[in-house]
């Protein structure tokens, strides 16, 4: 292996990834916003984390299974990844592999590359451990060996995917896929562990996520770590090492497949179409059963069949659906840990993830469409027939996914589902107004390079503050336990509020459309 | 003869960079109207322009003897329209993205389907009605474009650089579509570069250089024009009318500086 060549693969490679955040400010922006949107978090778990070791009421065992679950996950996302081969960047196919270097050269090039790259994105982890090993006073030694643990961890995880996804591509076949499936399988369990109760205790078995969850464990409390869990560790790092070592010999260039360069800092329009091709292709598969055809009576109608296609194609629905089903699963573990029959945090939490599906759907509309929208500009179709079926399809798919949770959540807990149903309508009907409004009004020629991502903070804000009454009220309603009738009054005038605000927006929306240059 | 396409004195602008510089303009029913131009010399911007995706900053533009300033909507059915870079809604299948063509057109079922089979036969799309229009070609792409713009029949049909990406098959179709339209008394309003293309397929070509109209008429008026004898080519042509357009440009702005100087 030639050092310089790696090195030089490797510098090229970072480049590459990181060129959109050298380009952009928005870019840095958002990495920013990454970053610090993750901090009360880290130092909220950190915290509850140190409060229960110097209490001394930790349950290590529950910790151990807690913590083996979470490392598991983490293996079994990275082995589903290899489902699709090893892939590489187009530029990499046509100026590296016409090169003369060897694969095992680019692979080891690649695996720093992406460990340089992921080292922005597991930052959080990093304050996690800087903000533990300072709190809890850690001896060096045990600060190292904890930070050590992890670097190894992480290696293992990137050895594994590299090799896996060379398998995949070198012996394509059912054999290959029955190994990967069969290792997701088993990584699978421990997660489980945590939804459901199973009579097995994954911290007592020899899963690399054990190891590396009982070292991490015994270093917090303080203790030296187990040699066996040590070796543990570095048995698997070495059968991952030879493994990779094993795939890395063969010529895997031809094989290889090629992905659109998306670079994460990128928010470029160009890029955004690039990520929604993409996704085209994988949701056209399951989507296409449902047709735009001619049976639609009106026009109106017809449009909005036209947006819900676009939505399931493009995987926004797909998208919508689970993120209720998280948000669902999250309030059932909220209830069930703090014992309580009160239906307020669910609501709360729908809530809030209706406010942000109407940005999620918007911008996706606007990646999509503006570069589309010369069609409908130059056909003469009534502007306010347009602007109507779009915004109606983002009321009726951001409030009715949320609407069918909410109304299933109740009959299982037996509560009454009127003021959280009234509180998704409402938020929906504002939410996807306001960001349809906003969008546009920066679709104008001279306002259209302003990052999609400032443009959501906008509307987000915008948003929130014409829905704090309609939240107030109902934090008022929950609070001081009104009767059903001035409840029922109170859900009239919010749906009145919301439909009027709704209204508002569409007139403004009418002109923000005619005044769009192309 | 009314003109269906007239430009009075069209002016625009982008960012202090002027675009068009009082272009005047007319387009006559039942002919192949060709606007040709170097790089940047506000083909694409005429073309926006008189399809409502662009505002001019001043002058007159009428479709059909409506100013479209103040009748912003109506005249647009009786134009097809097909940009330069074509993007189509890679999310819907051929016959789809022309159903919405039609429908948003107000186009009536039966003629929407009649339509949609006429133009896949004729483009040689039968293969890929059922495709998604992300599995297109370019080439296949423009043609699914030109369908659409022609999905509701229009008097005026407007294509900007009509022929790039498009086989020589594909460009034979085309240029006999078109010799069909303006034989039923439409009008086709092209811009493009090829010049051998627009001699033989123009009835009539509008020279425009820096936003202004350097010559229009037939072949054998440009000639006269620009005095390049009887045999010279459209390119001959063009290249000697935009070389003067040019010098007197260049005479124009050094007369500035020197004003500016004394």
């Amino acid at each position: 292996m030639r050092v310089n060549i790696i090195l030089e693969v490797y510098k090229f490679k970072v480049k590459a990834f990181f060129g959109a955040l050298r380009a952009s400010k928005a870019s840095l922006a958002l990495l920013l916003v990454y970053t610090f949107g993750f901090i009360p978090s880290v130092v909220g778990f950190s915290m509850s984390i140190t409060n229960a070791v110097r209490q001394g009421n930790a349950n290590p065992e529950l910790y151990a299974e807690f913590l083996t679950a979470i490392v598991s996950a983490l293996i079994l996302f990275v082995t589903l990844l290899t489902l699709r081969g090893y892939t590489v960047f187009e530029y990499e196919q046509n100026f590296i592999f016409t090169s003369p270097i060897q694969p095992r050269e680019f692979l080891v090039a690649s695996m720093f590359a992406d460990f340089t790259a992921s080292l922005i994105f597991v930052n959080p982890v990093f304050i996690l451990y800087v903000i533990i090993v300072l709190s809890l006073n850690l001896e060096f030694h045990l600060a190292l060996l904890m930070f050590l643990a992890i670097l190894i961890f992480i290696f293992l995880l990137f050895f594994l995917k590299a090799s896996l996804s060379l398998m995949k591509i070198l012996y394509e076949g059912s054999l290959v896929n029955s190994i990967i499936l069969t290792l997701a399988f088993i990584f699978l369990l421990p997660t489980l562990r945590l939804l459901i109760d199973f009579p097995l205790k994954f911290a007592s078995l020899p899963y690399p996520s054990t190891f590396l969850a009982k070292i991490l464990l015994n270093i917090i409390f303080n203790e030296e770590p187990q040699i066996f869990n040590l070796l543990g560790l570095i048995f698997y790092f070495s059968l991952g090492f030879l493994f990779f070592m094993f795939a890395s010999g063969k010529n895997f260039f031809p094989l290889s497949r090629h992905t659109p360069f998306v670079s994460p800092f990128d928010t470029s329009m160009r890029m955004q179409t690039l990520k929604m091709r993409k996704s085209i292709k994988t949701f056209s598969r399951i989507s296409l059963f449902f047709q735009l055809n001619l049976k639609s009576k009106s026009l109106l109608l017809f449009l909005m069949r036209k947006e819900i296609i676009r939505t399931m194609r493009e995987g926004s629905l797909f998208a919508i659906i689970l993120l209720y089903l998280i948000a669902a699963l999250i309030s059932i573990s909220i209830r069930q840990a703090s014992q309580t029959s009160s239906f307020f945090p669910l609501t709360l939490l729908v809530g809030i993830y209706s406010l942000i599906v109407p940005l999620m759907l918007v911008s996706n509309w606007r990646s999509s469409e503006f570069e589309n929208l010369w069609i409908p500009l130059t056909s003469g179709v009534n502007i306010r027939t347009l602007v109507r079926s779009l915004l109606y399809d983002f009321v009726l798919i951001s409030s009715a996914i949320p609407a069918v949770v909410m109304l299933i959540l109740s009959i299982f807990s037996n509560n009454n589902p009127i003021s959280s149903l009234i509180l998704i309508i409402s938020t929906s009907m504002i939410g996807c107004s306001v960001n349809l409004y906003v969008m546009m009004k920066f679709l104008g020629k001279k306002r259209r390079g302003t990052p999609a991502l400032l443009i959501g903070w906008a509307s987000l804000a915008l948003s929130a503050l014409l829905l704090a009454p309609i939240y107030l009220s109902i934090v008022v309603s929950v609070y001081l336990k009104l009767g059903d009738i001035v409840g029922n009054l109170l859900s009239i005038a919010m749906l009145i509020y919301s439909a009027l605000i709704m209204k508002y927006f569409l007139g403004k929306m009418e002109k923000n459309m005619i005044n769009i240059e192309i | 003869m009314n003109p269906i396409v007239e430009l009075i004195d069209v002016w625009k602008s982008y960012n202090g960079t002027q675009a068009l510089r009082g272009l005047n303009l007319e387009v006559y029913r039942g002919e192949i109207f060709g606007l040709l131009g170097p790089n940047g010399a506000g083909k694409t911007t005429t073309l926006k322009i008189i399809v409502g995706l662009l505002k001019m900053d001043k002058g007159v533009v009428k479709v059909n003897g409506v100013d479209i300033s103040e009748e912003p909507y109506e005249y647009k059915r009786l134009i097809g329209y097909v940009p330069e870079t074509v993007s189509l809604p890679e999310y819907l299948t051929v016959e789809e993205f022309l159903i919405y063509s039609g429908k948003i057109r107000e186009v009536s079922n039966e003629q929407i389907r009649e339509r949609i089979g006429y133009f896949i036969r004729l483009f040689e799309l039968e293969g890929k009605r059922k495709s998604l229009i992300l599995s297109l070609s370019r080439g296949m792409r423009q043609k699914v474009a030109i369908a659409s713009a022609l999905i509701h029949d229009p008097d005026l049909l407007i294509l900007d650089e009509p022929f790039i990406g498009i086989d020589p098959m594909g460009q034979h179709i085309l240029k006999d579509l078109f010799n069909e339209r303006i034989k039923d008394g439409k009008t086709v309003f092209v811009s493009t570069h090829m010049l051998d293309t627009a001699e033989r397929l123009c009835n009539r070509v509008a020279i425009i250089h820096r936003g202004q109209n350097v010559a229009s008429g037939d072949l054998r008026n440009l000639q006269q024009l620009s005095k390049s004898g009887e045999n010279a080519t459209l390119e001959e042509v063009f290249l000697k009318l935009t070389e003067e357009a040019e010098m007197q440009v260049v005479e124009g702005e050094k007369k500035k500086e020197d004003s500016l100087t004394y």
